[in-house]
């Protein structure tokens, strides 16, 4: 052997030998070295195991056609089974489905380690329709109250005329004093503030990719309002949290996933045209169609 | 069976194809597998399937695997039997073969 890859190598020889070993005796020498030589040819170690496996299902199939020669081929076939002598049983029937079951094992964690599966298990059975619900723009907001201010409040009281007289010297007479009238502070000018709410921008993710397997194979659908804080660049100012639940744990979790991956891709709200940080309620729709 | 004595399945097919390409070559199961790509477990089972019936010969490569460093090889090549009914099996099913 001009490759030796260790123990792995020695089970895929083993198999080989033993496969060998195994076949009619008159061709079990042959195919042990034809097959090991042509071991050679392959390269890797599943390749070589797969190639091993091969040989040992062809021991089978060999040791069966020689067993049964049928139609045709019966004088072909019996010649060389004439040749080859009795033909030695291959593998027990329990050896053959422990074998079996171990390779199918052995076929199922390789194909869950490198994700084969994980295309059929994921693709819904019915198409998907997921869009977001977002909160129409609200309507400028009726103008806010005055700033309240103190207003001094004199009430208008009539002048007393304050006359002091005597009957005598020394009268006096104390001069009328005129209250000022009374004064409203003017108010100011209200200003009326037109407020948009933001919601999901472009770039936003796609809530597709969010769509917990789970969900879609027990065929989970519902709405998810998330509440998000974003600033002025439509990055999130806080962790999104749950305004109102679908019902559904996956869902909600998928949602918060989704809310928390699209910051930076927000649109912010806006007072009078010009982005401020608020906060505000999205709904996220799992639907499947 | 039908009209040959091999049970011409298309891995036959591809097995009598890989051989077609060079009529007098000789191919070990190797270089078969390498051509047809197909899996050592049906692959042999056919060499032997095709050498009974007298479509194919077969020889050991004639080195000396010490000083190769490497087992000998079993040679496979088309009879003259082969080759004719090789012909017929492709011409069957409207591919001729010029060889």
């Amino acid at each position: 052997m001009s490759q030796k890859h260790g123990w792995f190598d020695g089970v895929v020889l083993g198999l080989i030998q033993h496969a060998a070993h195994k076949a009619p005796p008159a061709l079990s020498a042959r195919l042990e070295e034809e097959w090991l030589a042509d071991l050679e040819g392959h390269r890797g170690g599943f390749a070589r195991l797969r190639f091993a496996l091969g040989c040992a299902w062809a021991t089978r199939v060999i040791a069966h056609e020689l067993a049964a020669p049928v139609g045709a081929a019966a004088s072909a076939g019996a010649r060389t089974a004439t040749l080859l002598g009795p033909i030695a049983p291959l593998l027990s029937r329990r050896t053959t489905v422990a074998a079996l079951i171990g390779v199918l094992h052995v076929l199922v964690i390789v194909g869950l380690a490198s994700g084969i599966a994980s295309g059929v298990l994921q693709v819904p059975a019915t198409p998907m329709h997921i869009d977001f619900i977002v909160r129409a723009a609200r309507p400028a907001a009726p103008p806010p109250p005055p700033d309240p201010t103190l207003v001094q409040f004199r009430p208008h009281l009539p002048t007393p005329q304050w006359t002091a007289a005597t009957t005598g010297e020394g009268a006096i007479t104390v001069p009328t004093a005129q209250a000022p009238a009374p004064t409203a502070a003017a108010a100011p000018p209200q200003k009326q503030v037109v407020r948009l709410s933001g919601g999901p921008g472009r770039g936003f993710p796609n809530t597709a990719d969010y769509y917990p397997p789970a969900a879609i194979r027990l065929d989970e659908k519902g709405i998810t309002s998330v509440r998000v804080c974003v600033d002025g660049a439509g990055r999130l100012t806080a962790d999104p949290v749950i305004a109102q639940s679908s019902g559904s744990a996956r869902l909600d979790a998928a949602a918060l996933r989704l809310a928390q991956a699209g910051s930076g891709h927000y649109l912010p709200s806006t007072e009078d045209g010009r982005p401020v940080s608020a906060c505000y309620p999205f709904g996220v729709r799992f639907e499947l169609k | 069976m039908g009209r040959w004595d091999v049970r011409i399945s298309f891995q036959t097919l591809k097995v009598l194809e890989a051989f077609l390409e060079n009529p007098t070559g000789e191919l070990s199961g190797a270089d078969v597998h390498k051509s047809s790509a197909i899996a050592s477990g049906t692959l042999y089972p056919i060499l032997l399937r095709l050498e009974s019936a007298g479509w194919l010969v077969s020889r050991w490569e004639a080195i000396d695997p010490a000083s190769a460093g490497r087992p000998r090889r079993r040679l496979y090549r088309l009879t003259r039997n082969g080759l004719a009914r090789a012909g017929e099996v492709f011409a069957s099913f409207g591919r001729g073969v010029t060889a």
